[in-house]
């Protein structure tokens, strides 16, 4: 059996042989989108850079300070005696201490209140408040997204996510707000999640079993539980409170956790988004029933063939997805202190394109979920890039439906150039 | 017949390369009007590109086709079309869910002033499939027609006629065209092959089916690794030889039997002969009837599949199948497999029921049923998953930990054993798809994802089709070998000499239903036939 020792060898020197770093850091699906990310924070680093916004700050001075204004030859002036163009800089003497701000650092001195203003301009991109804030409006969609990526590796579609985070965000309210303002983080929290999460498992596993029940193609499910969940989610506050939202929550469940400040930043949804996303990857690429998933989306008849239980794969990823909806709405309720009839709306698109533009093949077998997230965080981008550009909000979607075609175009494009390739 | 008449035909210095590989170099191969050429070579030889580049579906990169004297635009289909070239595909691409006549007049739809004309539609689909099949419905969808049924529909295609009712084509170019036809088929197909020579057509008949060359070719062209061999006249030239040209080396040959090496004409069960010493020279061990049964079958039916099936299959047993396409043959499969859940009836692995219980049960540890599909394309493989994956498939949740975990090493273990004993040649075992393997190593991929030790019955549906034969002979050898180790086996082949030669007793299937069994020397093709049809059908 030499010939097959010799195959053997061939293999293990395949296997042994590394590629080289780049080689491999291109060879993977969501290089690109890192590679995008990167030149778009670039860009609007530096077109931050180059047009930096005020940020009003007071430095505050003790009563006892003395402020002298310098001119460039260094004489002395009292406050009003000399005009603002002249000044070279701002002398605080207080308790014997002296200190110097030079005027291209201050905005102007209040002399009746005594406050100095910084002239400290800030880079409207590239501050921590601004990239949390890019990341946590990511987050909410791309969280579901993590779960749509099993669904459109599937081959599948889910057109409810929307109106289940909608439904689960509603319900949760009800029941967050029956705690009264002064209930502990610690009942609050998991009775939210509980409850957001059930609805959204229940929603999710509803979508799976009929449309594999029924056989009938998820689209046709979805749509219509797309708008019966709305519905739902319009009129249970209606019959209940006679209003649009629902708010009022214990602050142990809003800023107590998950609107919790971390040096003067929120990031709680971001980490839930990070963790759901590892164990999304996790799922689908370690797991047995991650890759029935994949063997699903790549050829359903041999998955049944290879003795594969198609149906209730399908309905775990279905009911998986409407938990995530549910996950995402939880937060998004702690986030926001409120939940309102519309929230979610048009979600299902949003989480669509996120899943898409980082690679997932509607036409199943094919899609990652880090993808998912930095597709979300890309689209995220793309709406900070057009706020940052003072562009009116209503371009969003042009440019957004725009990105969303290119991705998908040079995506391909990538796909026959590798296959071609092989 | 052939006379020495000017060639219609002439592809001259043709090179095509496909990535990094030469698929043709400077192949020069000219076709005489009226005659049946076949193209030979094992998989991969470039056959089937020099028939495409023919019929302008390839653009080769240097070199010309000529077609009476008159040079063809390279890789144009329209040019090719309209000078009278056709090509009948070795992969079926049909729209399923139109019907037989608007998938054989989708070229050129006749209309009515805006409205489809569907009768002189269904009028000119009768005219093309009734010269194969005059049983065939052109109404209905195609999807609904079996693989075989299917095949002949696009052969039709090709047999388009102008007003006169002169056939425009002058030059057919049948790219494996019995690869899933039943026999009875198959021996029609080639029958209108040669009435389509004598009507003075140019057939470039592209096959590794050694008997077809024999019984309805002319001449035989060989290729060898993209490279031209020699062209053959057939009359002058026997088996080993031209396997020899095909693969480079003199395939061995029972020395007892030395003089059955002759062309299948002359003698039933020769190629048989030829598979059986070539798989099992030293005469297989004997499956071991006295144990109990590893699969019993009992009264199976299922409605409009299925009626009354009976079978016993012993530990060991190769059990051959044989039948015509659409006898049940893959029904009967589905059904102890448990695909199909409206089974009635007992099916029993040892001493537990499996009948209606589904795949899972199916597949369990103690039972251990493999299913190894006909349509590996569409029935098998995963062409987005790796090779470890595509053999992994039914067992990974044996070999992984708490809630479905993967154990990386206990898959690569296995995948890498399985790989070996195979010989499955493969670049990497997680990088390379499906896709990227040459049909035989493809197939060998799906039978090693069923043979392992667990696995007690294995059901092989066509488990040979569109390979080549050195990859033929290699998975016969794997059968038979898994057999002596105790396997039992269901074998259902349309290739009968494979049939005769594997099987340790034959079943015979017609209309859903066992027709009666073959064993020791009643097995022959003839027997086979003549209960699959219930009818004296001799082939020749």
């Amino acid at each position: 059996m030499s010939k097959s020792a010799a195959n053997a060898e061939n293999i293990a020197k395949q296997q042994g042989a590394k590629k080289s770093f780049i080689g491999s850091l291109f060879g993977h699906q969501e290089s690109g989108l890192i590679l995008v990310i990167i030149l778009m924070a670039l860009g609007l680093t530096l077109y931050g850079a180059a047009r930096p916004v005020d940020s009003r700050q007071e430095i505050i001075l003790p009563d006892s300070a003395r402020v002298i204004l310098l001119d460039a030859q260094g004489e002395s002036h009292e406050p009003g005696t000399i005009a603002r163009t002249k000044i070279a800089t701002y002398r605080v003497e207080s308790d014997g201490a002296t200190t110097d701000y030079s005027a291209s650092k201050i905005n102007k001195f209040d002399s009746t209140t005594g406050t100095l203003y910084a002239r400290n301009t800030i880079n409207p991109f590239l501050n921590k408040s601004n990239l949390v804030l890019v990341t946590k409006d990511a987050s909410f969609f791309a969280i579901i997204a993590v779960g749509m990526t099993g669904v459109i590796i599937l081959a599948g579609i889910d057109l409810s996510v929307g109106s289940i985070y909608g439904l689960s965000a509603i319900v949760g309210a009800m029941a967050v707000q029956s705690f009264g303002p002064d209930a502990s983080w610690m009942l609050v929290v998991p009775v939210a999640l509980l409850v957001c999460i059930a609805v959204g498992t229940l929603c999710g596993f509803a979508n799976g079993a009929m449309s594999v029940g029924l056989g009938v193609h998820p689209f046709v499910i979805t749509l219509g539980m797309m708008a019966a969940l709305r519905g739902l989610t319009v009129v249970i506050p209606q019959e209940f409170y006679g209003t649009q939202s629902i708010g009022g929550f214990p602050s142990s469940f809003t800023t107590g956790f998950f609107k919790a400040e971390f040096y003067g930043v929120y990031p709680v949804p971001v980490i839930i988004m990070v963790l759901t996303a590892i164990a999304g990857w996790f799922v689908l690429s370690r797991t047995v029933f991650g890759r029935r998933i994949f063997a699903i989306g790549g050829n359903e008849v041999a998955a049944k063939y290879a003795g594969i239980p198609v149906g209730k794969v399908k309905i775990l990823v279905y009911t998986i997805t409407g938990a995530l909806c549910g996950l995402s709405a939880c937060a998004y309720l702690g986030y926001y202190g409120a939940a309102e009839t519309n929230a979610g709306n048009a979600y299902e698109l949003q989480v669509i394109a996120a899943t898409v533009i980082g690679g997932a093949s509607l036409m199943g077998g094919r899609g990652t979920v880090i993808g998912a997230v930095l597709g979300a965080i890309i689209i995220q981008l793309i709406n900070n890039t057009l706020i940052i550009f003072e562009v009116d909000t209503s371009y969003n979607q042009i440019v957004m439906g725009a990105a969303i075609i290119i991705a998908v175009v040079i995506d391909q494009t990538k796909q026959r150039i590798q296959a071609r390739r092989a | 017949m052939p006379s020495t008449t000017q060639p219609i035909l002439i592809a001259n210095n043709i090179s095509k390369r496909f990535g990094n590989t030469q698929a043709l170099k400077d192949v020069s191969v000219s076709f005489l009007p009226g005659e049946v050429h076949a193209l030979m070579g094992e998989n991969g030889a470039g056959k089937s590109t020099l028939g495409k580049v023919i019929a302008g579906l390839h653009a080769q990169d240097s070199g010309q086709v000529e077609l009476d004297g008159k040079k063809l635009i390279q890789g144009s289909l329209d040019d090719a079309f309209h000078a009278g070239i056709r090509i009948v595909h070795q992969e079926l691409a049909q729209c399923p869910n139109l019907s037989v006549a608007e998938n054989l007049c989708l070229h050129d739809i006749p209309k009515r002033g805006f409205s489809v004309d569907f009768a002189e539609m269904i009028r000119r689909a009768k005219d093309l499939v009734h010269q194969l099949d005059p049983t065939l419905d052109v109404s209905k969808p195609l999807g609904y027609l079996s693989p075989g049924r299917r095949q002949i529909c696009q052969i039709a295609a090709s047999l388009d006629r102008d007003k006169n009712g002169q056939a425009n084509a002058k030059v057919i170019v049948f790219d494996e065209p019995t690869s899933s036809l039943s026999i009875s088929e198959a021996s029609r197909l080639m029958e209108i092959t040669r009435e389509l020579a004598d009507r003075g057509l140019t057939i470039i008949y592209v096959s590794h089916r050694m008997s077809e060359i024999f019984t309805c070719c002319d001449r035989v062209s060989v290729l060898r690794d993209g490279i031209f061999v020699a062209t053959n006249v057939v009359a002058e030239i026997d088996e080993p030889t031209l396997v020899q040209q095909m693969i480079g080396r003199r395939l061995k040959t029972p020395r007892a039997k030395g003089e059955s090496t002759t062309p299948l004409q002359s003698s039933d069960n020769t190629e048989a002969d030829t598979i059986r010493a070539l798989v099992a020279p030293d005469n297989t061990t004997e499956p071991n009837y006295e144990t109990s049964p590893a699969l019993t079958l009992t009264n199976v039916s299922s409605p409009n599949k299925l009626s009354d099936c009976s079978l016993k299959l012993y530990p060991g047993e190769i059990l051959g199948i044989g039948g015509l396409v659409g006898a049940g043959r893959s029904e009967l499969f589905d059904a102890i497999f448990g695909t199909d859940k409206r089974v009635t009836g007992s099916i029993r692995v040892g001493a537990q029921e499996i009948a209606g219980k589904g795949t899972k049960a199916a597949i369990k540890a103690g039972v251990g049923i493999g299913y190894v599909p006909e349509d590996r394309r569409n029935q098998g493989l995963f062409f987005n998953l790796g090779i470890d994956e595509n053999i992994l498939a039914p067992i990974m949740p044996e070999l992984s930990g708490a809630f479905g975990i993967r154990k990386l090493s206990n898959e690569l273990d296995l995948v890498t054993s399985r790989v070996e004993r195979f010989q499955i040649k493969t670049a990497s075992l997680r990088q390379t798809h499906p896709g990227e393997l040459s049909g035989g190593n493809q197939q060998k991929l799906l039978i090693a994802r069923w043979m392992s030790d667990r696995t007690k019955v294995l059901l092989l549906d066509e488990p040979t089709r569109g390979i080549d034969v050195g990859t033929k002979s290699e998975i016969y050898r794997l059968i038979n070998q898994a057999a002596d180790e105790g396997l039992a086996i269901l074998l259902v082949s349309s290739e009968m000499p494979e049939l005769l030669a594997l099987s340790d007793r034959i079943l015979v299937m017609g209309e859903g239903k066992i027709k009666g069994e073959l064993a020791g020397k009643s097995m022959t093709q003839t027997n086979i036939l003549t209960l699959a049809t219930n009818e004296d059908l001799v082939i020749n």
